[in-house]
């Protein structure tokens, strides 16, 4: 799960499109959802985003609803929390349960909290499932964001598929010999995976850290941009 | 939990985002200072924020069934102290969102604010005055990982209660605490547990970089 995201940001129609484009229009879209806050508005960007990112980035739909259901499904929990325990005024409907009550108020956050996030999601997933996060770094670092934050933002980009794929393996072993059967065994399996991968991790780094600098490594990592007439002479 | 996209109104997405650009920006400061000082530490960095990140996205042995995760902002605190922890927050909080879908771009200033900034604020001071009371540093990287968890949580309850104070500021607060703070308190001692079995590994394997860093306890020095 954790590297599907990455791997449709890397493979669909709006990879090699401008990322800086992207970036102001998600950052632009994000902005003008709050502001507005209007319930027709939120609908309306919900719908033309999906559309955006079904059909135009031809993401398939599966991974766009996987994208969407974890976020909908602590959004609908906070948000009939918000309806149900929250607000003053009106009561314009009663549960009959210990008193609780729903009213004006509370319906009032409710339904606009729950539009507004359902605006915003699919901007969020258009930048994150087109864009891959070395270009939005790119992006970032012509923005003037310090040298040493991208520099760190890359280095760490690189550890944590390293932490996943070291995850991965020794998890499954640890599964195979029962580590997750009890509660106590899982807690001493965990403890053990993790300090395990931090070290290993550790070990990669700077292994990663002193290659880098015995090739002259001075903090920025050239990106090679290939002109769009060259991808499409080779692809052709 | 993150606070997820959009779930803030407008005004309190700006509030936190300025708040938290201050304290960032001094984070930087003190980053690219440790960087130059110890060059070799700039990998330990990294691998501090990978190790946050990764832990978020990890699932805890809860008993309780709560959604909540452990932050991994104690560790990182005790190390590097919580300027440059909330740079690293930051960092983490973009990949998130970016990779994940767990947190959001507008809500970026408002978790960085709870994760990066008031958890290791609190998660430093403990674990610097448990030391200096020559306290060992495992007693002491518990319970900065601990409180550094549990504070991160018990931010968000205000935030969340700022920006929606109803009836009032001071029932919403609780409400949200009940919901927050009190079903992380397993998960918290779960984190400072396994922050302290990495931290004797680490003190096992690494300990002239720990040395360097200068964060054991003075008598372990």
């Amino acid at each position: 799960m954790k590297f599907d995201m990455d791997y449709i940001a890397h493979n669909n129609k709006l990879t090699e499109s401008n990322p800086y484009f992207k970036l102001f229009l998600t950052v632009f879209l994000l902005i003008l959802t709050l502001a507005l806050d209007n319930l027709y508005f939120d609908v309306f960007i919900f719908i033309a985003m999906s559309v955006v990112i079904l059909a135009i980035a031809g993401i398939n739909y599966k991974s766009y609803i996987k994208f969407l259901l974890i976020p909908m499904a602590f959004l609908v929990i906070t948000c009939l929390f918000l309806v149900f325990f929250f607000g003053s005024g009106k009561v314009i409907y009663e549960t009959g349960i210990f008193g609780i009550v729903v009213t004006t108020d509370s319906l009032h956050y409710g339904v606009y909290t729950f539009m507004r996030v359902l605006g915003c999601l699919p901007c969020l997933g258009f930048l994150a499932l087109t864009t891959p996060i070395a270009k939005i770094l790119h992006c970032l670092a012509t923005l003037k964001i310090p040298k040493i934050v991208i520099e760190i933002a890359l280095l760490m980009y690189n550890t944590i598929f390293i932490f996943l794929n070291e995850i991965d393996t020794m998890q499954k072993a640890q599964e195979t010999r029962l580590g997750y059967h009890s509660y106590t065994n899982s807690f001493k399996s965990l403890g053990a995976l993790t300090s395990t991968i931090f070290l290993r991790s550790l070990d990669k780094s700077e292994t990663l850290q002193n290659s880098l600098d015995s090739r002259g490594y001075n903090g920025e990592l050239p990106l090679y941009k290939p002109k769009k007439g060259v991808i499409n002479h080779v692809r052709g | 939990m993150h606070i997820m996209e959009g779930y803030l109104p407008l005004q309190w997405c700006i509030i936190w985002f300025v708040i938290s650009i201050i304290v960032v920006a001094y984070g930087i400061y003190q980053v690219k200072k440790i960087v130059d000082e110890t060059p070799e530490s700039k990998a330990l960095i990294a691998v501090s924020g990978a190790f946050m990140f990764v832990l978020s996205s990890l699932k805890l042995p809860s008993v309780t069934g709560s959604c909540s995760h452990p932050c991994g902002n104690g560790l990182g605190a005790a190390l590097f102290g919580p300027a440059v922890t909330a740079v690293l927050a930051t960092i983490v909080l973009l990949f998130q969102a970016i990779l994940l879908a767990h947190g959001g771009l507008t809500t970026l200033g408002a978790n960085i604010f709870s994760m990066g900034i008031v958890g290791p604020l609190i998660g430093w001071i403990v674990y610097k005055a448990l030391t200096k009371g020559n306290i060992s540093s495992t007693i002491a990287i518990f319970f900065a990982a601990f409180l550094g968890d549990l504070l991160t949580y018990v931010a968000t309850s205000f935030q969340l209660a700022l920006a929606f104070p109803s009836p009032s500021f001071g029932s919403a607060l609780t409400k949200f605490l009940v919901i927050f703070a009190v079903t992380q308190v397993p998960l918290a001692i779960g984190e400072g547990i396994l922050t302290v079995i990495i931290w004797d590994r680490l003190k096992a394997y690494k300990p002239k970089l720990l040395a360097k860093l200068n964060v054991l306890a003075p008598n372990e020095a």
